[in-house]
């Protein structure tokens, strides 16, 4: 980029959120995810004037534009493969309004949920969508990847409380849409659209969301079980019985010995599968639940049961779950977490067909899953310097979208596409579906210039 | 004994998956919400470093060290990443190739020739009382007013202690004190308030005169083999079998002792073992006296004057010494203090060894908020139990703010019995 066109961006924010010295370049040449390129400037707009001035400038000279949130993804959503600009929206972290009453708050893309969730729980609410990340992602990311948790599986994912959205498009324009309404019929539904378009469609600087009430009484289970197909059918009978928990969480075996070993919390070490499940409500409703839970568990062969009714019990119970992704992660310098998703009825075929494709290839990888909604996630444990190891690694992966597309699944619940998994589109979009999409993109960024080679 | 250089291509750098989990509890980064200051981002440009695709410069230099070693970076990584050691390594990198700082190389000559601290000392104390009307009362260290910094002792501390306190019933056993510059040189009073708190529970105290500085400013900016000397000294000294514990006032001596001698020895490639013995006993004063609390409660006055109290933890006591919930357990059973937590108590007060000094302007900002939400508690007393966060929580404070820092021995002291 020569000096001039730098000087013009540089006019716009002032040398205080301006970034050209290589040690800043690569702070941003990284997500969490494997590949890194590094940007030719960093800007750190503030409000959506700068940002629509930033992007005529760079629509002008037909410059890349990649926004970037806490870069948690693990895909390479906010990589700059093509270099240009990344645009940190870090510094646009101001939540603007909370109004539990009409039941939506409006916050800047910056916004960490982890902050929003403090803010509400002042006034007893919450918004739902709970990434595993939470504590340290950005709205703003989470909606353009459509993010997802444990809690989804009742309450839906960030497309489901996206009210409204103020958003600068690649030519500098800046449009509204959508409102403070939980219910809003007029014109296209254009929030869909931005949820998960990884950043490629415009640059989101406002986002108004639906938030709903705490819960007043959660229970917890933790069910053990020698065979997979016994965990299978208890998810399936609990959610026969018109429950829907607001987390199913399965364990495999190895993840199991894998915690069990970090952290020696008694876990039984010779189970096949472990299935953390949690019900939310009021007080009565959720005792209800525990019972039906728990005879449709024992029913089911569980082999042991505890249940949690305390907060303190509760978070006992959950540690398994959160030690999950730091026991593996410290087995091996660097861990790789998969995404593939079938339907819920095929989680113990796609747990053993993991499995053997692991084995086949020889890796180490612990399987967990968000089992009511057949959200696979397999941790693979690797080193990426050990170049033998990565090709293993790369070939496995490409077999477990193999197998859960021929489950009737997709390549990924909720950690996206970005450049990680561009190559497998193909598997889960046919061709015509895959051009409309292109024609979209091109519709609203004819240039190419947001975040290119990402997402489709 | 010198650092390999082989040694910065280290496990952890490439054990940082990237995740992005540090950056929300730095507070560097919370200050200035950009990535290169980031825990992340050190770890990153560390590895760029040792992979040869970034040399050092002042630029890298001023990223790296705009860090307070608080240590929250480290608690929150889920890939076990050692933060501590690697920037250790990383400074000690850039202090070769950039050269340090000149008040860097003071502090480190000063405090690994500690003749020389108590002879400044002297004539800083002299000095500054026959020239403070001379020094321009604008005159700052960092964002900290020179009048609203500590005075220096008359005489250090442990000159003015005697080696050997004597318990006031029959012995309960000997505990030794290390007591760190912060004490030694400027609060003599939390000194003596410890010696007199612990000797009425019935513990014999005894105070190695050869003690030295615990190195941890050294290490911390890189400077290892400095740090090794005093090191090896001060576990000779305090590695004893026939002791109960080692306590410290200072929450940054307490993770020197408890968990870092260990780590700095096994960098340069020394035996840790008896750092570890070391480090096991080791005790901060507030937690070792909520343990041995009944020994302490016969002695309260139920009548003394109540102060409304708030707290400020130090980083180094929560991540360097595990002591998380004690001292307020502590506070609360102080029958004269009503206390009240503020809103970020846990949060760093940005003061972090010369960081006040080295990033005046982030550190400001960082204890501005600290102090807006201390007063809001409705305190007059805003207790911590380290010298370093006195100096910078109290140095920032305005005239006309009503509340005043204070070392929790110093408010146990004001509710001993007045015969006790
Ligand atoms: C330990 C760990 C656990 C995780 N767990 C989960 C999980 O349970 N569920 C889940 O869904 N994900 C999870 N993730 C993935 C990741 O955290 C999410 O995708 C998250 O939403 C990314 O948010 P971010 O702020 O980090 O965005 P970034 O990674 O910075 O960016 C992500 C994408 O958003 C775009 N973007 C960011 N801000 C804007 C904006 N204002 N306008 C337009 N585009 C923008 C970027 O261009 C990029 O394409 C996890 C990641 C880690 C490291
Ligand atoms: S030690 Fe503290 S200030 Fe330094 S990088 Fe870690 S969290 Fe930030
Ligand atoms: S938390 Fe640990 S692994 Fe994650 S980015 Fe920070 S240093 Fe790296």
């Amino acid at each position: 980029m020569n000096t001039l066109i730098k000087k013009e961006f540089n006019s716009i924010v002032g040398d205080s959120r301006f970034r050209d010295r290589l040690e800043d370049l690569l702070s941003y040449s990284y997500d969490a995810f494997t590949v890194e390129s590094v940007p030719d400037l960093v800007l750190l707009p503030v409000s959506t004037a700068e940002i629509s001035a930033i992007l005529k400038v760079a629509s002008e000279h037909q410059i890349p534009v990649t926004a970037r949130g806490a870069g948690s993804s693990i895909c390479g959503a906010p990589v700059p493969v093509n270099g240009g600009i990344v645009l940190s929206m870090t510094m646009m972290n101001r939540i603007l309004e909370t109004n539990t009453p009409d039941r939506y708050c409006i916050v800047q893309p910056g916004v960490i949920n982890g902050d929003l969730q403090a803010e509400l729980a002042k006034s007893a609410f919450f918004y739902p969508p709970d990434p595993g990340s939470m504590a340290f992602s950005t709205i703003g990311g989470n909606l353009a990847q459509n993010a997802g948790g444990p809690r989804c599986l009742k309450y839906g994912v960030t497309s489901d409380y996206v009210l409204g959205m103020e958003v600068v498009l690649a030519s500098g324009d800046v449009i509204r849409f959508g409102s403070r309404n939980v219910k809003d019929v007029t014109g296209y539904r254009l929030s869909g659209l931005f949820c998960g378009s990884e950043g490629t469609l415009g640059v989101v600087t406002e986002i108004t969301l639906k938030v709903v009430p705490l819960p007043e009484a959660y229970r917890t289970v933790l069910a053990v079980f020698n065979d997979l197909d016994d965990s299978a059918a208890t998810v399936s009978d609990i959610i026969g019985a018109g429950i829907l928990p607001a987390a199913l969480e399965l364990l495999d075996k190895v993840l199991i010995n894998t915690v069990e070993d970090a952290n020696n919390i008694g876990l039984p070490r010779e189970a096949e599968g472990l299935l953390l499940i949690e019900v939310d409500g009021s007080e009565e409703q959720v005792e209800k639940e525990l019972a039906l839970i728990v005879e449709k568990v024992l029913s089911n062969n569980a082999v042991d049961i505890q249940q949690a009714r305390t907060a303190e019990e509760r978070d006992n119970l959950w540690q398994a779950r959160r030690s999950l992704y730091p026991s593996m992660a410290r087995l091996k310098p660097n861990c790789i977490v998969e995404d593939a998703t079938v339907p819920t009825s095929k989680v113990p075929e796609m747990i053993r067909g993991i499995r053997a494709i692991i084995d086949k290839y020889k890796l180490l990888c612990g399987i967990a899953a968000h089992a009511g909604d057949g959200n696979m996630h397999p941790l693979i444990a690797c080193d990426l310097r050990d170049h033998d190891e990565m090709e293993r690694v790369e070939k496995a992966i490409e077999e477990i979208f193999e197998l859960a597309m021929a489950n009737n699944g997709t390549l990924s619940g909720e950690h996206g596409i970005g450049i990680a998994k561009r190559k497998y589109l193909s598997m889960a979009i046919d061709k015509p579906t895959l051009k409309f999409m292109h024609t979209l993109k091109q519709a609203v960024d004819p240039h190419g210039i947001l975040n290119p080679g990402k997402a489709i | 004994m010198s650092l390999k250089p082989d040694n910065l291509i280290a496990p952890e750098v490439h054990h940082c998956s990237k995740c992005g989990a540090c950056l929300h509890v730095c507070p560097v980064y919370l200050q200035k919400m950009e990535e290169g200051v980031s825990p992340r981002a050190k770890v990153q440009l560390t590895r760029h470093y040792a992979e040869k695709n970034l040399v050092t410069s002042s630029h890298l230099n001023s990223l790296v060290n705009h860090c307070l070693m608080c240590g929250n970076c480290t608690a929150a990584c889920p890939s076990g990443v050692q933060h501590q050691s690697l920037f250790m390594r990383m400074r000690s990198y850039m202090a070769t190739d950039h050269g340090e700082g000149w008040h860097l190389k003071a502090l480190y000559h000063f405090l690994s020739h500690e003749q020389q601290l108590r002879l400044v000392s002297r004539f800083a104390r002299l000095g500054r009382n026959h020239m403070l009307e001379q020094v321009p009362r604008e005159f700052k260290i960092g964002k900290i007013p020179a009048k609203r910094l500590p005075k220096f002792n008359k005489q250090p501390f442990r000159e003015q202690a005697v080696e050997k306190i004597a318990p006031e019933i029959q012995s309960r056993g000997t505990i030794l004190y290390f007591t760190g510059c912060g004490t030694n040189y400027l609060y003599e009073q939390v000194g003596h308030a410890l010696c007199h708190i612990l000797k009425i529970m019935g513990f014999q105290v005894e105070i190695p005169r050869s003690q030295v500085c615990c190195g941890l400013p050294m290490f911390i900016h890189g400077n290892m083999e400095k740090a090794a000397a005093n090191i090896k000294t001060n576990i000779k000294l305090f590695n004893r079998k026939d002791i109960v514990a080692v306590v410290t006032d200072c929450a940054t001596c307490g993770s020197a002792l408890h968990k870092e001698y260990g780590i700095v020895l096994e960098e340069l490639g020394l035996a840790t073992g008896e750092a570890e013995e070391l480090g096991s006993k080791v005790r901060d004063i507030g937690e070792f006296i909520l343990a041995n609390f009944s020994l302490l409660e016969p002695h309260m006055d139920p009548c003394a004057t109540r102060q409304k109290v708030t707290y400020h933890m130090p980083c180094h006591l929560r991540n360097g010494q595990g002591v998380t919930t004690e001292i307020e357990a502590l506070l609360k059973r102080l029958p004269h203090v009503d206390y009240t937590r503020a809103a970020d108590y846990d949060h760093c007060c940005g003061g972090g060894g010369t960081f006040f000094y080295d990033h005046p302007e982030t550190s400001h900002q960082i204890v501005s908020r600290k102090i807006k939400n201390a007063i809001a508690t409705g305190a007059d007393t805003w207790i911590t139990g380290c010298p370093g966060c006195s100096i910078n929580l109290s140095g920032n404070l305005q005239e006309s703010d009503n509340i005043t820092v204070e070392h929790i021995l110093l408010l146990i002291e004001q509710g001993l019995n007045k015969q006790g």
